[in-house]
């Protein structure tokens, strides 16, 4: 009997091929199988659904940052490219990111952490980029980069019950309609969960677009700007080095990038310096946008 | 003017990073401790593969290790914030699927069949769905189960060294039944899959071994009649 089976098996050493044999139903290691099986999967599917929000993101994100790029000083464009960034950037919170916290709710949000990580990151550099170039506009009170935690205060979510209807819409259902799970309603509020590192991660590729920017700008014959983005550049440097961590390999690669950066821009300031702005006044009549074509934004 | 660089951002995830070290110090501590007790039992069962006469007793003393292992993960259970398991699970998966797989020997050798999962995860005194805290991830059951495959045909092979015929047909048996059971899971390219195609050449060495006591003539069972059945390659 065991035998026969022992030469079954034998057979069937191939994973492609099936067992000829029916699978024992009764079999408790089977049964318990069966139950581990539908486990694996619904996780597997879990976080299959994640990736795919998170590469929506992700390639929105590099959109919106290329977007962003194209603000050029000669050309007065900042505030509608910036309005139409913000725009994009609450879609991705409203509609992407709660998706992803609908299905990490009641989950553990570190189980996942691989599957929305790119994505969190890059919106997190886009977002603060938006954040980074609103800024001089209103230089009576500029804000500072948001941390995380008003970062998580944006990522707040209220269950909408209909799911078809937006939130405005189901508001005034809920007076026609009923009183009943009116305040069950609003206890059930959820967030998307924004881990420290993963923010600070996400925040330190903002300083390769910063750096961008100060080539753009020397480029286009905006020596100011050159001057402005290389102080914050360094100032984030000072800040991320300042950092005492272990077992943090993936920040130590980008803080090894974030000071190539720093020192291209640097490099760039010098020779705005020493030059006195030649190569900006050439820039400025040369009228093509610099260094567009090596951007990573496009997909 | 402020600066946009907000340098608390630093100073804050500075401490952040800070208690999170000394959480993972502290869980390592209770790790280690852990480890040790494996250690000790998986030693007691070596045993098995030189004396088949202390089976019994070596599972005694397994059995009393794994215990104390149980108190030391109560105490784990306290320092992991809850729903924060996988943000510190690396620190055990290790060591949880070797005292899976040290339970599930022990398991074996006294019944003869495999533990379930909520069995193992009573005996380290874990829960078995991540909702009720800290529990026992499944695939990690299923590695450690895998550790036990590779084990028993080491075990197969002493077994017949040692005189006892019987057991690898016993153990062709159960591996088989473990390889139907592998085969239902839909597994992904990941850790867990690549262990499992190394289960096929443990199924393999038990097989061999169980022909060369067959075609011997060796086993009471295919003495009864089944000779025909002997593979033929």
């Amino acid at each position: 009997m065991s035998k026969h089976a022992g030469g079954n098996h034998r057979g069937n050493a191939h994973k492609k091929r099936q067992p000829q044999v029916a699978v024992d139903e009764d079999n408790p290691i089977v049964q318990a199988f069966r139950n581990y099986s539908i486990e694996l999967t619904t996780k597997h599917d879990r976080h299959e659904r994640i990736v795919k929000l998170s590469r929506d993101i992700t390639i929105e994100s590099k959109r919106i940052i290329f977007t962003l790029h194209s603000i050029d000083s000669r050309k007065q464009n900042k505030e509608k490219i910036l309005e139409e960034a913000q725009k994009r950037l609450q879609k991705l919170i409203e509609v992407n990111f709660r998706a992803i916290a609908l299905e990490l709710r009641d989950q553990d949000v570190y189980q996942f952490r691989n599957a929305y990580s790119a994505g969190l990151q890059e919106f997190i550099e886009a977002y603060t980029y938006m954040e980074y170039l609103s800024r001089d506009d209103n230089d009576e009170s500029p804000k500072s980069v948001s941390d995380w935690q008003a970062l998580q205060s944006v990522m707040q979510y209220v269950e909408d019950p209909s799911k078809v209807k937006d939130e405005g819409a189901s508001v005034e259902e809920m007076d026609v309609d009923e009183e009943k799970g009116g305040e069950e309603r609003q206890a059930k509020k959820f967030q998307f969960f924004i881990d420290p590192t993963e923010y600070v991660l996400g925040l330190s590729d903002l300083t390769g677009e910063l750096m961008r920017r100060c080539i753009n700008s020397l480029g286009s014959g905006d020596t100011d700007t050159c001057m402005e983005t290389c102080s914050t550049l360094q100032m984030f440097y000072t800040g991320y080095i300042s950092l005492n961590l272990q077992r943090a390999r993936e920040l130590w690669r980008k803080i090894t990038t974030m000071r190539q950066s720093v020192l291209k821009a640097e490099n760039v300031c010098y020779n705005v310096k020493v030059r006195g702005g030649e190569a900006a006044i050439w820039g400025s009549n040369f009228d093509q946008k610099l260094a567009e074509d090596v951007d990573e934004g496009f997909y | 003017m402020t600066n946009f660089v907000n340098m608390d951002m630093f100073s804050n995830y500075q401490k952040y990073i800070d208690n999170e070290q000394e959480l993972r110090e502290n869980i390592r501590l209770v790790v280690r401790e852990i480890e040790h007790l494996a250690k000790d039992a998986q030693i007691k069962l070596q045993i098995i593969h030189s004396d088949l006469s202390q089976i019994s007793g070596a599972c005694g003393s397994a059995r009393k290790l794994i215990e104390a292992c149980a108190e030391k993960y109560v105490k784990l259970a306290t320092l992991v914030p809850p729903g924060q398991y996988y943000r510190y699970s690396d620190h055990w998966t290790y060591i949880t699927q070797r005292l899976i797989f040290l339970i599930a020997l022990v398991i074996y050798l006294e019944a003869g069949f495999l533990v379930t999962r909520e069995t193992v995860a009573e005996m380290l005194g874990l829960k078995t769905k991540p909702g009720e805290g800290f529990h026992l991830d499944v695939e990690d059951y299923l590695l450690g189960i895998l550790q036990l495959a590779s084990e028993l045909s080491r075990f197969a092979t002493n077994s017949v060294t040692m005189g006892d015929y019987e057991r690898p047909l016993n153990i062709s048996h159960f591996i088989g039944d473990l390889n139907t059971g592998f085969r239902l899971l839909n597994l992904k390219n990941d850790g867990l899959r690549k262990r499992f195609d190394a289960l096929k050449y443990d199924v393999k060495k038990i097989e061999e071994v169980v022909y060369d006591v067959s075609i011997r003539g060796l086993s009471n069972k295919d003495k009864d009649g089944e000779q025909s059945a002997a593979p033929v390659e």
